[in-house]
């Protein structure tokens, strides 16, 4: 039986082929690296921003629905690039450890080492679990629609449990001047912001109080709902963005 | 009188001099422009490290003109001097014959186009992430009194422009030197240039803003999304990806493989 030409598979690049277009890999990783650190940077702190810098801007009403919701953006538009075009399941972690790295460095070296505030006030948060069961359920279902439903409501769930190992020791409470606050509260009163009026009119509202231990959860799940909604966005908002197209004029 | 590609290639010499690959001709200018641009950044930061906490609280007091004012007049002269001189660079030694641009040629291009892209996204990591987070810090310690602030003078008007100026650069050098970029406007490299560039246009927009209230400083202000916006369209970059790879598979089918 005669074997049919198409069935022979392509072949890998050997000799020179192989590595220049691995030498191409390369600058493509470098090119990427500061890419998303530098614009899923922007995009974060010009969205989420206060509630990511500060140690008592980390509430319970507004940090667990703003933080994923802002978070999930870039990495459903870089999915829709790499998975689909690549099969390369690592769009999310990608763009979440490029966020981490820029963060981390702006943290320290802009925040604590120039204007003296404590690194304990100014960690950022992490969402890296919630990134890689991002990738995971995209890599595992090859679904938009699932990777959107079970991926985007994940993200979100996952964000508070998540951190709050890192910040939760922020958030017992303390006594100071007759007052009961947190020791996050007291970074607050201690390094004085000059936002300091907008942050009395945002954070812990006082009908939050009334939800007492469900603010948290509820807050949750608001974000996992929108987080639904989201990702199937800026999933289509990252396919815009990669046209190949050439115009004629601009 | 025309150029044609092949003027405008090194002698033979000179490339088995570097020692490097043929495709990666560029690498050496590449990592060259890396660790300048890099001595440059830390050097505004060292200043502002130095300085700023010293002179740069109040823009009335004569030594905030001394060391902040100053700073940004030389940036601005700076600037001034470099845009036409790289620009210029580019168009004038443009290839004027891209007809007979050999498959080899083409390939060594896209990887010079992707060093250019990627020197581009470096300057963005500066402006958009480094010394951007940064602002916030100095506005939440230091309230503004002017537009030209010890961050603002070295992030609005001198890391914008950098750029804009090497995001400009890629694309004149993908347009002047590339068939297919030459022959349309690629979307993708136009949204990935001029999107981010929109960000000094939001510089007003913003500044327009803070003259209402100090405004100091919540970052999430709605006042600040024109920037994210802006911003949005990097990733128009993923485009050119599709773009270059698609053609690069073609070029290499036209190529002998060597061992």
């Amino acid at each position: 039986m005669a074997t049919k030409a198409l069935e022979v598979p392509p072949q890998p690049y050997t000799g020179e082929k192989a590595r220049l277009t691995r030498a191409y890999d390369y600058l493509i990783l470098v090119l990427a690296l500061f890419l998303f650190i530098g614009i899923f940077h922007l995009h974060m702190m010009l969205t989420v921003g206060d509630w990511d810098f500060w140690q008592d801007w980390k509430d319970r009403q507004w940090w667990p629905l703003v933080t994923p919701l802002m978070m999930i953006t870039f990495p459903a538009a870089v999915q829709a690039v790499l998975w689909s075009n690549f099969r390369l399941p690592m769009g999310a972690t990608l763009c979440i450890s490029c966020l981490l790295i820029g963060a981390w460095i702006a943290r320290y070296f802009s925040y604590h080492l120039w204007n003296y505030f404590p690194i304990n006030e100014v960690m950022p948060a992490t969402m890296l679990p919630s990134a890689l069961v991002l990738d995971a359920v995209l890599m595992l279902t090859n679904s938009v629609t699932v990777t959107s439903i079970v991926g985007g409501m994940a993200f979100a769930l996952l964000f508070y449990p998540s951190n709050w190992p890192i910040f939760g020791m922020f958030h017992v409470p303390v006594e100071y001047n007759g007052a009961q606050l947190t020791i996050a509260d007291l970074f607050g009163f201690q390094y004085i912001r000059a936002s300091m009026p907008e942050y009395l009119r945002i954070i812990e509202r006082g009908a939050l109080r009334t939800y007492g231990q469900y603010a948290t959860p509820l807050s949750a799940f608001c974000s996992a709902f929108l987080c639904t909604l989201m990702y199937p966005l800026w999933w289509y908002m990252g396919k815009a963005f990669a046209t190949t197209k050439y115009v004629k004029n601009i | 009188m025309s150029v044609a590609s092949h003027d405008i290639l090194p002698a033979k010499a000179a490339i088995k001099k570097s020692g490097l690959p043929w495709y990666i001709r560029d690498l050496y200018i590449y990592l060259l422009t890396f660790a300048g641009l890099t001595v440059i950044y830390v050097g505004l930061r060292s200043y502002q490290g130095e300085f700023g906490l010293l002179t740069g609280l109040d823009s009335s007091e004569p030594e905030f003109k001394t060391y902040w004012m100053r700073l940004l007049y030389i940036e601005l002269g700076a600037l001034a001097l470099v845009f036409p001189a790289l620009w210029g660079y580019l168009w004038f030694t443009r290839d004027r014959n891209l007809d007979a641009i050999a498959p080899k040629e083409e390939i060594r291009r896209y990887f010079t186009l992707t060093m250019w892209i990627s020197i581009y996204t470096f300057a963005v990591y500066w402006a958009g992430s480094f010394f951007a987070e940064q602002d916030n810090s100095w506005h939440q310690a230091s309230v503004r009194d002017s537009p030209f602030t010890a961050s603002h003078i070295i992030e609005f008007y001198f890391n914008f422009p950098a750029y804009i100026l090497l995001g400009g650069s890629a694309w004149i050098y993908a347009r002047t030197r590339l068939p297919l970029f030459a022959k349309g406007f690629s979307l993708p490299l136009t949204l990935a240039v001029f999107g981010p560039f929109m960000l000094m246009i939001a510089v007003g927009f913003n500044e327009w803003g803070h003259t209402f209230w100090f405004r100091e400083e919540f970052f999430g202000a709605p006042m600040h999304w024109s920037f994210a916006i802006g911003v949005w369209f990097g990733l128009g970059v993923s485009g050119i990806l599709l773009q270059q790879v698609s053609r690069l598979i073609e070029l290499l089918d036209q190529i002998e493989d060597a061992p």
